[in-house]
């Protein structure tokens, strides 16, 4: 754990607002971006198992690019507690899929939800550009493997609560000024290990050590996130507190998560990790056509 | 001397809103209301509210309950009561022998104890006591006997959990020894046992996220200076609905007539 004192006195840098540097490819701000997200385990919260047979995740991957997404998000770990994963089986998990990818979209930005910097090596080796830490730099090897590969990474906050592990009465005086605090110390380390500033993505990790009351705070205050200037990863995708908002089960989270997904990117969110990628492409469409960052796709109605 | 104790779990939701639109566990809170209005019914001169926290320490009695860091926005919301003139910020807690920490506010225990009486509508005397969860067996029963010790007649509304690690969707997830730990804890409860809640191991506490062992602990201490008897008990709810054990139970030290 940190030493606190020490911790106080390390920067918390914020970022002049420009392009996103991932891969190959450059992301102008006011692009928001979908990350596709394809999970290599039996066991994840919403549809599990539909990807854990290679040829369906390929499938998958197929599907997505067709829709639009900007990068795609492979994970061999779920969030919740459950069966220990080990490394050689996450490993075995991730790799030998980047590979299939990366050889059938050479352009795709791939990005690893990891925690430890074995995986983390392991599939920057076989064509990663993105590491996406949603635990908080549990491992600080990680920001290490991003710097010597030149790839991006995705400073994250997770409360008090370790790897794998739920929030037991979580409390925050001010959540959102926790989660702050956190991002940016992690993104000072960052940039400390030499990862690039164009690659550094701040994510707040909605319901990752936060309750549904704290997760929808930090919706509703994403704006503090964005005008530090680092782009937000917002990843709300059929995620509890959707379903705590409602009242309803993970099937039925599509409409809360849009609804949030539009909030967020009124408030600049930048990336947005998503299951359901036509519909999230759309709402982003949408909030920028609203937000005049991008032209309506054909009008003519009135205006013959 | 304890005229009458009762015990209560603390779980954030059991707060007024803190569950949002639908009143979870009604039957808990029935339960709680229900033992502390058992409490106040025998006229003590004070309560004294014991539950675990950061800290040993006493709280100003006039402290109100504050659960915005479980659920911030809450009281934002349309069709809240207003906090009351007299409501307090968060208030210093008065330490022995130790430095002026900046007001922390009121530990959860404490602060759920705190809006149960205010629930039943008690205006009585009260005191706010925590103990630190880690605190030892012995010190728990040391200020367990000092409470007896405090007033004439004392209500003890003890507040604390069990363990949290009932089931694989448990806060905690799934541990084997989680249901033997909290069927020791009923059990000890149920038998009037002082000396079973006083032998708990809190390692083994605080390896299962059993944040009550402390207070159990400071309430055996309680009684026993108060009464060389068992008390008489019962159970009004014991149950881990969503993989925390929650126990409500009533204490009665006096001996029979």
């Amino acid at each position: 754990m940190d030493d606190d004192a020490a911790a106080r006195s390390e920067p918390r840098p914020r970022r002049t607002p420009g392009p996103l540097r991932l891969g190959g490819r450059e992301f102008p701000p006011e692009r928001a971006l979908v990350m596709a997200i394809v999970n290599r385990t039996p066991d994840s919260f919403y549809r599990p198992g539909v990807t854990w047979d290679s040829g369906a995740a390929l499938e998958r991957v197929h599907a997505i690019v067709a829709e639009g997404a900007d990068l795609l998000d492979i994970g061999g770990v779920p969030a919740k507690p459950g069966p220990e994963v080990t490394v050689t089986e996450e490993i075995r998990r991730l790799v030998p899929f980047i590979e299939r990818v990366r050889a059938a979209y050479p352009e795709l930005v791939i990005s690893v939800d990891t925690w430890r910097h074995e995986p983390a090596r392991a599939a920057c080796e076989a064509g990663a550009d993105l590491l996406n830490d949603t635990w908080s730099a549990w491992d600080p090897k990680v920001a290490d493997v991003a710097a010597e590969f030149g790839a991006g990474l995705v400073c994250s906050h997770a409360g008090v609560a370790l790897p794998r592990t739920r929030p037991h009465r979580a409390a925050f005086a001010d959540v959102t000024a926790d989660v702050l605090d956190r991002v940016l110390l992690l993104a000072g380390r960052a940039l400390a290990a030499g990862v690039a500033a164009d690659r550094i993505i701040i994510d707040p990790a909605h319901d990752f050590g936060k309750n549904s009351w704290h997760s929808l705070e930090v919706t509703r205050r994403l704006g503090e996130l964005t005008a530090t200037g680092w782009p937000v990863l917002m990843s709300a995708s059929r995620k509890d507190f959707v379903g705590e908002a409602l009242g309803v089960g993970v099937d039925d989270r599509l409409a809360g998560t849009l609804a949030a997904t539009a909030v967020g990117a009124w408030l600049g969110a930048r990336i947005f990790r998503a299951h359901d990628v036509l519909q999230t492409r759309q709402a982003l469409d949408m909030v920028a056509s609203i937000k005049a960052d991008r032209p309506p796709t054909r009008t003519t109605r009135g205006l013959a | 001397m304890i005229v009458r104790a009762a015990l209560c779990p603390s779980p954030p939701l059991l707060a007024s809103g803190v569950s949002g639109q639908t009143l979870v566990i009604p039957e808990l809170r029935e339960a709680c209301e229900a033992a502390v209005s058992w409490l106040l019914a025998a006229a003590p001169d004070e309560v004294t509210v014991v539950g675990p926290g950061a800290a040993t320490a006493t709280w100003p009695p006039d402290s109100a309950p504050d659960l915005s860091m479980h659920a911030p926005g809450l009281d934002r919301l349309p069709n809240r009561a207003p906090a009351p003139a007299s409501a307090l910020p968060p208030a210093s807690p008065v330490l022995p022998a130790s430095p002026v920490l900046p007001a922390p506010p009121l530990p959860l225990s404490l602060a759920i104890g705190a809006q149960l009486l205010d629930a039943v509508g008690y205006a009585g005397p009260r005191v706010l006591q925590s103990i630190a969860e880690s605190a030892s067996p012995a010190a728990c029963r040391d200020l367990g006997r000092d409470l007896a010790a405090d007033a004439p007649l004392t209500a003890l509304l003890v507040i604390g959990d069990g363990t949290a690690r009932r089931s694989a969707a448990a806060p905690g997830y799934l541990d084997d020894r989680a249901e033997p730990f909290d069927t020791v804890v009923e059990q000890a409860i149920r038998d009037g046992d002082l000396a079973a809640l006083a032998a708990l191991d809190p390692h083994l506490a605080r390896d299962l996220l059993a944040a009550g062992r402390a207070a159990w602990q400071a309430l055996a201490g309680a009684i026993a200076a108060t009464t060389p008897a068992r008390p008489r008990t019962r159970i009004l709810y014991s149950d881990a609905p969503l993989g925390v054990a929650y126990l409500v139970a009533t204490l009665d030290p006096t001996p029979m007539k």
